[in-house]
């Protein structure tokens, strides 16, 4: 009896009262899903359709009778050998893989800071989150007028160097992709801070104190106990951040209008451009698609990793 | 009429088999006790007489009625939660008033009902505070008092006083059989502390991995337990279980005589109970001398182990006897009780 | 090994005292528990020895070493908490080797001293296996291995075993009492169960609501208890407590104890410590009684717990509520007025007011 003591193990699942709740579950959420199957769908939809034709809104015809203008494959075949559409995901890549590691360090550093208790707590976490609550193009805006050649960051310079500094940050092409990073920075590292302080707050103290009283420091608490812990909140962060930077629009347009030149045309601004200027939506659908595409595979990963955590515990 | 019966149910989650083709009756009014280890079916029980789970196999019966396929809803047996799950921003009143209420029952329904179950378990005076401000006990009743409302068959409740300091454990377990006396309802409850077991049921059902061992009035399984299980499952520390020796009247290879004992045939075992084990210690016993490896002063009685043919035992003195570590005493069976086991474990009558 | 000293030991969160003057010897090698209920101060004593919070006045030394200022992580002390605080993300194996790995212990001799210590626990099967979702009962013996393995000067456990099941608490008793007497460890168990503290300490402090009422050897402390506190919370069931009234009879005292009737001279060194005319708590304990046809105190039988080896008879109520224990063929019924005799070298006398023992030790 002893040994069968010594080896109990943990309880069974319940299998009936999962399947109910599922059943619930999917129930009530199917009106929103019918919606988002609807609002999702059915452009997607539209948009492979419009992506396989030569279609354009000067054409004269409505968009369904765009078949007349079917051109099979030709659009991706062109994308594939269109210079700006490679030189722009290139350049949105470059951008993330700057903004996102950037804005993820930062947001680190201030949850590390804001994780216990200090004076003044609260009305500094309120102000470090003002900027994630600007409007986007009023953000652009804000960085446009700062980076100035007689604006506020010349002239805080000029302070530092001691004689008047008055670089045109915006015209210069490689300037101008460091101020619009900056701007994104500035805006978007409160939502990594907000996300990570709270997967931080969520690591059980106990085991903490644990890891102490066995002879662990700080920084060994942090990357054997806080870390692995905060593994699912940190991917839906990068996950988070890594797609809607990838799309990032007004503030790069609003600041550079995706100069000079196409210094920091990103792929929306990319996108943009060709259907404002060029007016060819087919072959902009076709981008659009392949944009589509590819970030639905990273957060398909994102998805899977996350429910991988979640069944370990 | 059985309260609530079980005829041959079985329950499965996935492979394994929480509930294996168990059966028993509940009597009108007793406090049954279900009671074994963890994960011994105690609470899959439990769910199957509430209607949260559905048998596999077999009927589930309440009231002399199968109620297989009865929602939990109109089984009209009621649970009292471990943790009790008082509404907190209720009084205790709305809180018992609260089933009756759920039902839609007039007020003129519900105030008799209400006053009846105030007044059995002696609630009048609290009526009117919430349950932050009541004390365990109180919260209890309350708890207790809002699963009979409605008037069931039967009530349940799941390792209540489990999470209880010991001594409010102690008084907690009288208190309940008090007023599940008083009010002369059904009780099924689950627990898997022997002591509480014995001293609140008037049945108990022993479990194991999802059987049922033996039924019956606590003192009756305690004295003739009917296997070598169920015997080690009652009373702390657990009854002693010693092989015999096959060629004399007595084990521990002459340890432990067995002068005036009839032993039954076919046994291989013989069970002896700690408070029966008579530990000689002022020399001169019949049996070979034992070394005491251990003795824990408990205050009232005092806990002696004994190291003998690589086998512990443990023995039970009354009040503090001078004995030491190491020291050596002899054995004796008191006043013949003891239980004997076949080679499978199930017990012998001489 | 370390002998811990608590010098004046006190601790206030705001308005709230969780304990004071708490003065306390624990030698080098002992096993001590802090007994009492909830909120007694116990827990509040033993987070200060561990360093996770420090005091608000007094001293904490182990040895000659003055604690102050002392980070948890450089006490050197082992700590097992109530909920065990298992790292949950890692297996069995790493939560063992954590400590040894977080202060550079070597690959081979880590993994050794792991092997030793699974093996010791009966935790071998187990080792590579998650952590999460093991039963309580392993977790239990996890959180012991995992502090006991740095092998700390002195051991803190916090209520290990409320959380486990009444029969493993028994098992792991000896276990933990086989592993303090192996490693010779100073420890500290903090328990609301006088079971657990007799049965496994060397002494006992007995705390209520932040004092420390009394130190002694478990079975000192359960025969001489200096106060009705102590005298009701050793013991299952603890010491009766019968009210009354000292009255002087032939040269002794004898009580007067209402409905129950008078009681039996008091001994002699009693009889000299206790006024005329004192209000006065008789005690006695449950297993010093015995049913007799002769005299004795009278008092009604309103209950009769008979769970196996004893039988618990409940009698008379409110200030003369009394239980007695005995074996269980004890012939009682409910409703049955019985006579008590009990043996007056087992009685002690409590002043009414302040609760406090009259008269020394026997």
């Amino acid at each position: 009896m002893t040994a069968d003591i010594l080896e109990a193990k943990a309880e069974p699942v319940e299998h009936e009262d999962t399947r109910d709740s599922r059943r619930l579950g999917f129930s009530l959420t199917l009106p929103a899903q019918l919606l988002i199957l609807f609002i999702a769908v059915f452009p997607i939809l539209m948009q492979i359709y419009i992506s396989l034709t030569d279609w354009s809104p000067l054409d004269g015809i409505s968009w369904w009778q765009a078949h007349q203008l079917w051109n099979g494959f030709a659009n991706y075949t062109d994308l594939v050998a269109d210079d700006r559409f490679w030189s722009a995901l290139w350049r949105t890549v470059l951008v993330m893989a700057i903004c996102v590691p950037a804005e993820f360090l930062l947001g680190l550093g201030l949850a590390i800071l804001f994780v216990d208790n200090f004076p003044g707590r609260g009305f500094l976490y309120s102000v470090l989150l003002v900027p994630m609550m600007v409007v986007p193009a009023v953000a652009g805006y804000m960085f446009f007028m700062l980076f100035q050649s007689g604006g506020p960051v010349n002239d805080i310079l000029s302070f530092f160097y001691g004689a008047p500094v008055t670089i045109a940050w915006l015209s210069d092409p490689d300037l101008a992709f460091f101020a619009v990073i900056a701007s994104d920075i500035w805006q978007w590292t409160p939502l990594m801070f907000l996300i990570l302080l709270a997967g931080m707050v969520g690591v059980p103290e106990d085991q903490l104190r644990a890891a102490t009283l066995l002879g662990a420091s700080w920084t060994t608490r942090f990357r054997t106990i806080v870390l692995p812990r905060m593994k699912t909140i940190i991917i839906i962060a990068l996950a988070i951040r890594v797609i809607e930077n990838f799309k990032v629009f007004d503030n790069f347009y609003i600041m550079t209008g995706g100069g000079p030149g196409v210094a920091t045309e990103t792929i929306s601004i990319y996108i943009y451009k060709v259907t404002q200027q060029e007016l060819i939506w087919g072959y902009v659908a076709a981008v659009a698609l392949v944009i589509l595409i590819s970030l639905s595979v990273v957060s398909a990963f994102a998805i899977k990793r996350m429910s991988q955590s979640r069944e370990a515990g | 009429m059985a309260s609530i019966a079980f005829k041959n149910v079985t329950k499965r989650f996935g492979d394994t088999v929480a509930v294996d083709n168990i059966s028993f009756e509940i009597a009108d009014n007793e406090f049954f006790c279900l009671f074994g280890p963890p994960l011994s079916g105690k609470t899959t029980i439990l769910k199957l007489i509430l209607g949260l789970e559905r048998p596999d196999e077999g009927e589930v019966l309440i009231d002399g009625k199968p109620v297989n396929h009865v929602s939990p809803a109109r089984r009209n047996v009621a649970m009292v939660f471990q943790n009790l799950a008082l509404f907190p921003h209720m009084t205790a009143e709305e809180n018992v008033r609260f089933p009756l209420v759920e039902r839609k029952m007039s007020s003129d329904e519900i105030a008799p009902r209400v006053a009846d179950v105030v007044e059995k378990l002696h609630i009048g005076h609290i009526l009117h505070k919430s349950p932050a401000q009541l004390s365990g006990g109180e919260r209890q009743r309350v708890a207790i008092a809002r699963a009979l409302v409605r008037d069931p068959v039967a009530y349940l409740m799941d390792d209540p006083i489990s999470a209880l300091d010991a001594r409010l454990r102690e008084e907690t377990r009288v208190e309940l059989k008090r007023i599940q006396h008083e009010l002369g309802r059904t009780l099924v409850y689950v627990t898997h502390d022997q002591e509480e077991a014995m001293s609140v049921a008037d049945r108990i059902a022993v479990l194991e991995n999802g059987v049922i061992r033996q039924v019956g009035a606590p003192s009756d399984i305690y004295d003739n337990p009917n296997s070598a299980y169920v015997a080690g499952m009652l009373g702390a520390p657990a009854m002693n279980l010693i092989d015999l020796d096959p060629d004399r009247p007595s084990a521990l290879g002459g340890a432990l005589p067995l002068e005036g004992i009839t032993v039954p045939a076919g046994a291989t075992k013989i069970g002896i109970r700690p408070e029966d084990l008579t530990v000689g210690y002022d020399g001169g016993g019949a049996g070979k001398p034992v070394e005491v490896y251990e003795v824990e002063p408990l205050g009232g009685v005092t806990i002696v182990t004994l190291q003998s043919e690589d086998i512990t035992l443990r023995a039970m003195v009354r009040g503090q006897p001078q004995i030491r570590p190491s020291s050596e005493v002899s054995l004796s069976v008191a006043n013949g009780q003891a239980c004997f086991f076949n080679g499978q474990g199930e017990a012998l009558s001489a | 090994m370390t002998a811990i000293h608590l010098e004046n030991l006190g601790k206030t969160f705001g308005s709230f005292t969780a304990l004071k003057n708490m003065n306390l010897e624990i030698a080098d090698g002992e096993f001590v528990a802090l007994l009492g209920p909830s909120g007694c101060g116990k827990s509040t004593t033993m987070n200060m020895i561990a360093g996770m919070i420090d005091p608000s006045e007094g001293a904490i030394r182990f040895g000659d070493r003055d604690m102050r200022g002392v980070p948890m992580s450089r006490r050197g002390v082992g700590f097992v908490f109530q909920n065990y605080a298992i790292f949950t993300h890692m297996t069995v194996y790493e939560n063992l080797a954590y400590g040894l790995r977080a202060t550079g212990v070597a690959k081979a001799q880590r993994d050794r001293r792991v092997h030793d210590m699974a093996e010791f626990l009966h935790l071998t099967p187990l080792l590579k296996k998650p952590s999460a979702g093991l039963s309580v009962n392993i977790l239990q013996r996890l959180a012991i291995g995992r502090s006991a393995i740095m092998e700390p000067a002195i051991f803190l456990l916090d209520e290990p075993l409320s959380n486990v099941d009444a029969a493993f608490r028994a098992v792991m008793r000896t276990e933990l009492k086989h592993l303090q007497r192996e490693f010779r460890q100073t420890m500290v168990y903090v328990t609301h169960d006088q079971l657990e503290a007799m049965t496994m300490a060397d002494r006992i402090a007995v705390m209520d609501h932040g004092k420390l009422l009394q130190v002694g050897t478990p079975i000192d402390v359960y025969n001489n208890p200096s106060s009705v506190f102590v005298a009701g919370f050793l013991g299952s069931p603890g010491m009766n407590l019968v009210k009354g009234r000292s009255v002087e009879a032939g040269g002794f005292i004898r009580v007067d104890l209402g409905e129950a009737g008078m009681s039996t001279p008091l001994p002699a060194h009693l009889s000299a410590s206790v006024p005329e005319g004192a209000s006065v708590f008789y005690g006695f304990r449950p297993e010093h009684c015995e049913l007799t046809d002769g005299e004795g105190l009278r008092l009604p039988v309103t209950f009769v717990e008979r769970i196996g080896a004893r039988t618990i008879v409940h009698m008379g109520s409110d200030g003369s509520a009394v239980k007695c224990v005995f074996d269980n063929r004890v012939p009682v019924r409910n409703g049955e007025v019985v006579s008590l005799a009990i043996d007056p070298s087992n009685v002690r006398v409590f002043d009414a007011e302040t609760g406090a023992a009259i008269g020394g030790a026997n």
